[in-house]
């Protein structure tokens, strides 16, 4: 299948993880980058300008800038012409979905079908053919694997905002180490330890922002959570949100429950668990117990 | 006879265009410009300062763990007196070393391979970048783009488990280096001090170096042949060099930004003066025998750019060896370093992959009033004028038509992301 | 069918008998000095029986504790519900506890006298706040809502809810030992504008 990547503007993050992924060398035997950022492509940037034919998958990476130039075409004229060009279109990290940190450094900006959660119609006939692959960066799994389910006209269900639901299903917080803290309401969390969660005080979003993190892994060995830092909640259309260290709450209550959680039952099996002061959540998980 | 070509430069972190001079058959002038920005800075101002731990990595999707630990380093700053156990900054250490080593992996044989027609296997490259990845997330939880470097140490707790992970992949990474790069024992390695043993060795780097050599390019590319480091650790130290002269001692009052116009970079000068920095900078100062060699033969050229960042993975990988070797888990990975001043300044200074990366914040009232960041690439490819010109132009200028450009060019590394931030 | 639907029937409200007659009890005379065969003895059943309903006294105040807490939990939940302004809702929670204290004062009376003073009765089984968790969701609701729609300052929650409750229980506790001057109800409109102009956005 043939791959054309166009990057906006980017970290390039998303290139780089998905070098990362582990069966790459096999994976990349069914794709053809007519341009890719980083590896060797068919053509050049400049042939891609000129015009080229035959692309089938239309890779959009960062934000999209009002009157953005590349090199000597606007980049929206790229996009046009390869959008029409492409069976799908995959949006790649947060930036190209919806606008992500660097939203917040300009106006105009924006991610291809969204501003934050607002549904923009610049590029309104791309819409059913877009997928999105929000992330920072996006997991090369997730990459891969939808590029690879796609390539194979497997059926791909989409969440609302065109997520992929094999991986955008789940929240960040399943398969997170620190669940028990949060199940019995353990509210205390300090830095540099294995115990704890960070939903309390320390602004972890992993309850409602969806997302694989924690159970493909990162780099299949971690996640950010796992590591004691806070889901910053990059997945999402609000990503950054101001304060990513600190839980928003209300008197002491959470302002955002966990996803499609009722504050009601929430409060209520919150104030059940709390009440229950159980002690192996007190101690230290490798305290020395005397065996 | 005089001609302008603007050329893009593509395969980089982001992309950037020269505009070559030409009068008659050599580059007479060259002007590097770089077409877009993202504005991080404008975009931390405001925010609370903990946020900058989210954002900066994202400045960069190859060296983004350097802007975090430059964050952190800053943030820390602002403390009058704060705590980090050692066991914190030798982890902070290793991961910033895991970077370094990885894109020294990435560039040479991603950029610098490519541009001399020498083919390596893809997997040359992908599985040092896989490995280095696995090495950073065991200890930071993700790479690319963690956060787990915060005030008072990190953020998670590491166990032996995590620790033999690392160790694993370090010796098969230090295998790889061995296997492909150069066939040649570590430790003598370090020490050689002549480019014909170098030579005389299989793999990827000796291919390279020859090539260059029989291609008649080993005094291209050469600069102002004046260096700077900024950073210092059980690794590099800082200082400047004019030639093979030394001063160790800076001072960040003498730093200097300035616009370049119709470019989104900032040029950055010491006292008025532009200076390479990176890998032969460092080299340099530290007066490693190999490089020092290159250098008395061919000068601040390509060769000994290139040499310079090679040689910087063995002595990497010794540095990470020792410092895994010498943590101490039972320290405490978080000392808890109460709020933030609400007034304060800092500074984080880092050796990054590309050179040294500058943080320098200004909290008030709680928030980030002001972030700078000054990154290795503005040193390098920052534009001057005819009469003063960059590192990277001067780099440029008196190159004839068929000389490799595009190689002088990114012997220097150019990360356009970084550059315009 | 129709039989064991009855004897069902039947139970409840036997048990709906015993609640009601250990609260006034308890709330009248305290805990310890209140016995079971005296409960008993007051619905006319046997002790037996009546341990048939409650395997023990303290397990009975602790069904007492939390149907109070059930019952208005619910009543502040209509309040919760509605679109009121938060300072009108404070007027009708107040109202509802004082209406409670007038119509039902051995409920009001067994939270404060029972309840908050032998702690020790519901370490086993009611520990922390689960027997009043219906109440206090309501509450934690209320404040909720109120911060986010940025009409009570966010603080500590439990400042503001000993402020709120610890200032309605002391009212209904002088006003059961007959020290206020004037009807409870005749202060709800003041208490109602101290709590609110405690609880605002400064």
């Amino acid at each position: 299948m043939r791959l054309l990547w166009l990057s906006a503007l980017a970290c390039n993050g998303n290139a780089h993880s998905l070098l990362n992924y582990p069966g790459f060398q096999e994976w990349q035997e069914d794709f053809h980058w007519l341009y890719h950022p980083l590896l060797p492509s068919r053509y050049t940037f400049p042939e891609i300008e000129k015009g080229i034919e035959g692309v089938e998958v239309l890779i959009v990476d960062g934000t999209l800038e009002e009157g953005l130039i590349k090199n000597r075409l606007p980049y929206r004229e790229l996009l046009l012409r390869y959008g029409d060009q492409a069976e799908r279109i995959v949006t790649v990290g947060t930036c190209a979905t919806f606008g992500g940190i660097f939203a917040q450094g300009g106006g105009g900006r924006s991610g291809l079908h969204f501003e934050g959660d607002e549904h923009l119609k610049g590029y309104e006939r791309f819409w059913e053919k877009t997928v999105s692959l929000p992330g920072c960066p996006v997991q090369p799994e997730v990459l891969a694997g939808t590029l690879s389910i796609i390539r194979r006209r497997d059926p791909l269900p989409l969440d609302t905002l065109h997520r992929p639901k094999y991986f955008y299903a789940y929240t960040i917080h399943d398969g997170c180490t620190r669940n028990e803290y949060f199940e019995y309401k353990i509210d205390e969390h300090h830095f540099g330890t294995l115990e704890g969660c960070m939903f309390y005080d320390h602004g972890c979003q992993g309850t409602f922002t969806h997302g694989s993190c924690n159970k493909i892994l990162w780099n299949g060995v971690n996640s950010k959570t796992r590591a004691g830092t806070p889901c910053l909640g990059c997945t999402e259309p609000d990503f950054p949100r101001e304060g990513l260290w600190r839980t928003p709450k209300h008197m002491g209550i959470p302002a955002r429950m966990p996803l499609g959680v009722p504050r009601r039952a929430y409060l209520g099996l919150a104030g059940i668990a709390k009440a229950f002061r159980i002690e192996r959540f007190t101690r230290p998980l490798m305290e020395d117990e005397g065996g | 006879m005089a001609e302008v070509r603007l050329e893009l430069i593509e395969k980089i972190e982001g992309e950037a265009q020269v505009r070559y001079h030409y009068e008659k058959d050599h580059i007479d002038f060259a002007e590097i410009l770089f077409l877009t920005g993202r504005g991080i800075e404008r975009i931390l101002e405001g925010r609370d300062p903990w946020d900058a731990l989210a954002i900066n990595p994202r400045v960069c999707g190859i060296c983004g763990h350097a802007h975090l630990i430059a964050t952190v380093r800053a943030l820390e700053d602002c403390y009058d007196d704060l705590q980090v156990s050692a066991k914190a900054k030798q982890i902070r250490e290793l991961t910033l070393a895991f970077e370094v080593l990885q894109n020294h992996f990435k560039w040479f044989y991603l950029t610098i391979l490519p541009l001399l027609e020498l083919k390596a296997p893809m997997e040359r490259v992908l599985e040092p970048s896989r490995l280095l990845g696995e090495m950073i997330a065991l200890l930071a939880g993700q790479y690319p783009h963690n956060s787990y470097a915060i005030p008072g140490g990190i953020s998670g707790e590491i166990t032996p488990v995590e620790l033999l992970g690392v160790r694993e992949r370090h010796q098969r990474i230090r295998k790889h280096f061995q296997e492909s790069v150069i066939h040649v024992d570590l430790e003598q390695f370090v020490r050689c001090d002549r480019i014909e043993t170098m030579l005389e060795r299989e793999g990827d780097l000796p291919r390279a170096m020859q090539r260059i050599l029989d291609w008649g390019w080993e005094r291209l590319g050469r600069s102002h042949d004046r260096f700077i480091v900024f950073g210092s650790n059980d690794l590099f130290e800082a200082g400047k060099s004019i030639g093979t002269r030394l001063r160790r001692h800076l001072d960040l009052r003498y730093l200097q930004e300035s616009p370049i116009q119709g470019s989104r970079a900032r040029r950055v000068l010491y006292r008025g003066r532009s200076y390479e920095t990176g890998p032969l900078a460092r080299a340099m100062l530290l007066k490693t025998p190999l490089t020092r060699e290159a250098h008395r033969r061919y000068g601040d050229s390509l060769f000994s750019r290139i040499l310079a960042r090679v040689c910087e993975i063995p002595r990497l990988l010794r540095y990470t060896e020792s410092l895994i070797g010498s943590i101490d888990l039972s320290e405490p990975a978080w000392v808890d370093p109460g709020p933030l001043p609400v007034e304060a300044e800092g500074v984080g200074i880092v050796e990054a992959a590309r050179g040294s990366l500058i943080h320098q914040v200004r909290v008030g009232e709680g928030k980030i009033q002001k972030y700078r960041i000054v990154t290795p690439t503005q040193w390098n490819l920052g534009n001057g004028s005819r009469e003063d010109p960059g590192v990277a132009q001067a780099a440029l200028i008196g190159l004839r038509r068929g000389d490799p450009a595009e190689l002088v060019f990114k012997s220097f590394d150019v990360c356009s992301v970084c550059t315009t931030k | 069918m129709s039989s064991t639907t009855e004897r069902v029937d039947r139970k409840a409200k036997k048990r709906e008998k015993i609640v009601r007659t250990a609260l006034k009890l308890f709330a009248k005379q305290g805990f310890y000095t209140t016995t079971i065969p005296e409960i008993a003895g007051k619905i006319g059943m046997s002790v037996g029986n009546l341990y048939n309903y409650f395997s023990s006294k303290e397990i009975l105040a602790q069904e007492i504790i939390r149907e109070i807490s059930a019952y208005l939990g619910s009543r502040i939940r209509e309040v919760n519900d509605s679109d009121l302004h938060v300072r009108e809702k404070i007027r009708r929670i107040v109202s509802i506890y004082f209406e409670t204290a007038r119509n039902e004062p051995e409920m009001i009376d067994f939270f404060l006298r029972v309840y908050l003073s032998n702690r020790e009765v519901f370490h086993e089984g009611c520990e922390g706040m689960i027997c009043v968790n219906e109440f206090v969701t309501e509450i934690m609701i209320f404040f909720d809502d109120g911060v986010a729609n940025g009409e009570l300052k966010n603080q500590d929650f439990f400042s503001a809810f000993g402020l709120f409750m610890g200032y309605l229980g002391g009212m209904v506790f002088l006003n059961g030992e007959r020290i206020l001057p004037r009807r409870l109800e005749s202060y709800i409109d003041d208490i109602s504008e101290n709590i609110y102009n405690a609880l605002k956005v400064p």
